[in-house]
């Protein structure tokens, strides 16, 4: 395959779009996946924590 | 499965990255990776001169004091740019410029066609203070571009890294860089006679800021300013401009 | 600080910085007669100085064998100091110029002193100087607390630091000798970007470390702004920064970029340097020190990590807006305006979980500046990003591009934005840092907030106003059909909002000067609150069942 304008342009305006959907399907896989929900709890409410220390 | 994959991207930091480069990435290849073709689809512009050795110093001032901050140099595609400034710019006006000087804030006027349309004398005035010819202006004073000799003899250098680069220049050119720079500028010596010879007949021969004796940063500047956007006239040509690119000798 | 380090770090350190000091002395030996020497003698002396000090400590007492067993504070209290200083020197700065639009004479008749010169040395100085040392010294603060671990690394830190102050100085000190790429925000030359690919490298390196020592099973997302922050700051420097010098002896380069891709590259650039430095790093101060102010959760984590996803994945092909109507290819733009619009989504998403975050502790906002701080730094933020949006739709860019509304916009953000939540994140922070019950005048506090919303705003307004009348201005047609201004016209209807606009930058500089007391005199006269015994060992929290 020759590597020209309109096939540069082409795949850009193609697998662009194609990428664009496939990263947000997993990025709302991760962020709404069941077993997630508690470290996210943890996460959030960890840093008013007490830390004058780093832990052992 | 997936949760597998995503805990073991974020339990070890590398794999983070990896996602955080792989996401970020991509809209610029995109978007970037078919301008390097792009020649293939632009106008072009045969007989494209180049910036001359004095030129090009004039146009390094410009890049030093930051004349961009407050000039464009980008006639974008509207009927109101046109009429204003000229025909719009087109992207191979800009081919041999690094760094382009496109800007984004015009507290002054644009500058892509300012080339040939006041005489030396008023640029040199202009510079020299600005609301001596302009009252209301608020552009600073450069009056003491004229007390400063222009350096002359790292040009060769100039040119050999923009050859590197691509810039068509030849080893006859880059041999000659100082020497053509004072000759641009003086034209009764002989080191004006090759200047035209190397960089084409529609190349301005003469004392740009008014002394003919000696090179100073006033010529350089003077020098680019009068050749921005006459360096081809595809512009006139390609967008059926009714307007005519200004004549040097006028 | 000195006697944190083992005498054996403090010899790498020696050895460090005499290599420095070396390399120092051969760039003023190279460019002996241009720029780059006196840039070669700053770097000696500076280097020489801090060498002179380590040397002049080498042999002081060992450090406590616990140290390890503490968070590693000291690069983080001197980072605060630098960012303090820049922020005056560069809002400084910043009224000078905006003086000068009004009254040209101030240039003073000096080739040091003129606009295009001193302009960046506004903008470096704010963005990089304290922005950038802002950013490296709550990194180092929530990276450690979050992940429960002290830094990895006892002298990585501050060369990241100082380094990156070096970087700096290099910079602003070129701009006054007019050395500059002419790339709007990348301007330093050639050696002072491989210098920062060197800083930027290790700060990369001692993060990434330290996040691979966390005790906390899942890393906090404020660090993840923070990396992407990191990384892809690296990404666009080096792409953006690719040059050939004329010779190793001359300050002087050209970029490997050329016409329409440079323009390109340079707004992939400029536009990312927006999104990642002046908004990832940022929203990871936000996610990290609104919280920890307000003693609240925030809103929803999950909508923080699609936001943080949104951001890093639509900013990158915003930049072309910055290229309407230019000899852009057509549907490069087209592109650029489509994502500038997505963007408004995660945008929003942060800047209504951060307020949200705040539902019910609206009492606090009232009470606490600090924390009214960040509160209107949110605000802002949603504000700005729905006005980039906005601005980057073509027609609308038609009108506002070129003209000071771009100004307006930029300001909304930086100083409604990354002003703000660094400011409310610097007063929540240094009473813990110095470890003091609070900061030295409540009072003083509030005078600053007020001084800096005062100035934003009438920054904002007088800037939306001036572009807007420019833009109208220069398209605004007789009923001949001719233009009915001259470029002239347009610009003498400036000079009023030019004046406004030094106003509001001047207020604002002020609140950063009494912000700077109200620090420094927190440091010098609270009594310390470390005498009490507070620091006994943190119950680690239970385990999270499944983890």
């Amino acid at each position: 395959m020759e590597l020209d304008h309109t096939t540069l342009v082409a795949f850009s305006k193609s697998w662009g779009l194609f990428y664009l959907f496939a990263f947000f399907i997993g990025v709302i896989i991760y962020a709404f996946w069941p077993s997630n929900r508690k470290r996210f709890t943890r996460a959030k409410h960890s840093i008013l924590e007490r830390d004058d220390k780093p832990w052992k | 499965m997936s949760e597998l994959f995503h805990r073991k991207l974020e339990r070890s930091a590398i794999g983070f990255v990896l996602a955080i480069i792989v996401a970020a990435s991509v809209g610029g290849i995109v978007e970037i990776a078919p301008l390097f073709t792009i020649d293939e689809t632009v106008e072009t512009a045969p007989d494209m001169r180049l910036y001359t050795p004095l030129e090009l110093a004039g146009r390094n001032i410009y890049v030093r004091e930051g004349c961009y901050a407050c000039h464009s140099q980008m006639i974008r595609t509207l009927r109101d740019e046109v009429e204003r400034y000229g025909p719009y710019s087109l992207a191979v006006e800009s081919k041999y410029d690094r760094p382009m000087l496109w800007g984004s804030k015009r507290t002054g006027p644009d500058l892509a066609r300012i080339g040939g349309k006041y005489s030396d004398f008023w640029h040199v005035a202009h510079l020299t203070n600005p609301r001596d010819v302009v009252p209301e202006s608020n552009m600073p004073a450069y009056r003491w571009l004229a007390r400063t000799e222009l350096r002359t003899d790292d040009l060769s250098a100039h040119l050999s890294a923009q050859q590197a680069l691509g810039v068509p220049y030849t080893d006859e050119m880059i041999a000659h860089a100082g020497r053509d720079a004072y000759g641009q500028a003086t034209p009764d010596t002989e080191f004006a006679d090759g200047v035209m010879q190397r960089y084409g007949e529609d190349t301005s021969v003469r004392g740009f800021d008014g002394v003919t004796t000696q090179v100073t940063e006033m010529d350089a500047l003077v020098a680019y300013l009068q050749v921005l956007g006459r360096l081809t006239d595809v512009a006139y040509q390609a967008t059926a401009a009714t307007e005519q690119m200004p004549d040097a000798s006028d | 600080m000195i006697r944190q380090l083992t005498s054996s770090e403090r010899q790498t350190a020696a050895v460090l910085l005499l290599g420095v000091t070396l390399a120092g002395l051969a760039l003023a030996v190279l460019g002996y007669g241009n720029a780059l020497a006196v840039h070669g003698v700053i770097t000696a002396v500076l280097a020489g100085g801090l060498l002179f000090y380590v040397l002049s400590a080498l042999y002081a007492p060992e450090p406590d064998e616990d140290r390890q067993s503490a968070y590693y504070d000291d690069p983080i209290k001197v980072g605060i100091g630098l960012a303090m200083a820049w922020a005056v020197f560069g809002m400084f700065m910043g009224v000078w110029v905006a003086a000068q639009l009004a009254w040209p004479d101030l240039a003073f008749d000096a080739a040091w002193s003129g606009f295009g010169r001193l302009r960046p040395t506004h903008t470096t100085g704010v963005i990089f100087g304290f922005g950038g040392n802002a950013l490296i010294a709550t990194s180092f603060h929530v990276v450690q607390r979050t992940s429960r671990a002290r830094l990895a690394g006892q002298i990585s830190p501050w060369f990241v630091l100082l380094g990156y102050n070096l970087f700096c100085i290099v910079a602003v000190t070129g701009y006054f000798m007019g050395i500059t790429q002419s790339k709007e925000y990348a301007e330093p030359e050639w050696y002072a970007d491989l210098w920062l690919v060197i800083v930027w490298v290790t700060y990369f390196l001692l993060y990434v470390r330290t996040i691979a020592r966390r005790k906390e099973p899942h890393i906090y997302v404020a660090n993840w702004y923070f990396m992407a922050f990191i990384l892809v700051v690296a990404m666009l420097h080096i792409v953006n920064n690719l040059a050939l010098p004329i010779s190793f002896g001359e300050a002087k380069s050209y970029t490997v970029w050329a016409g329409v891709q440079d323009a390109m590259v340079q707004w992939w650039y400029g536009h990312n340097a927006v999104a990642f430095f002046l908004t990832a790093g940022f929203l990871g101060m936000l996610y990290y020190y609104l919280p920890v102010r307000a003693q609240r959760p925030i809103f929803s984590y999950r909508l923080s990590i699609l936001s943080f996803w949104g951001i890093t994945f639509f900013y990158m092909w915003a930049g072309s807006h910055h290229l309407h109507y230019t000899a852009l290819p057509y549907w490069v733009q087209t592109l650029g305006m489509t994502f500038s619009v997505m963007l408004l989504v995660p945008s929003w998403a942060s800047a209504g979980n951060a307020l949200l975050t705040l539902n019910g502790a609206w009492h606090r906002v009232r009470d606490d500046a600090t924390l009214r701080f960040m509160m209107a730094a949110a605000v802002f933020y949603g504000l700005s990003t729905f006005e980039g949006s906005f601005m980057a739709i073509r027609p609308v860019n038609s009108l506002s591009h070129y003209t000071d509304w771009t100004i307006g916009h930029v300001h909304a953000g930086a100083l409604g934005w990354v002003a703000l939540i660094t400011f409310g994140s610097f007063y929540t922070l240094v009473p813990s840092l110095w470890k003091r019950e609070r900061m030295y005048s409540a009072g003083l506090v509030e005078v600053h907030f007020w001084l800096s919303i005062a100035g934003t705003l009438i920054y904002v307004f007088a800037m939306w106003n001036s572009g807007i009348i420019q833009g109208l201005m220069w398209r605004t047609y007789t009923e001949e059909g001719t233009l009915a201004y001259s470029f002239l016209d347009s610009l003498v209807a400036m000079y009023p909002y030019y004046i406004a606009r030094a106003f509001g930058g001047l207020l604002f500089l002020i609140g950063a000067v009494v912000g700077c007391y109200n620090i420094w005199m927190t440091v010098r006269s609270m009594p310390s609150t470390a005498a009490r015994g507070q620091d006994l060992p943190a119950a680690p929290a239970p385990a999270v069942p499944g983890e």
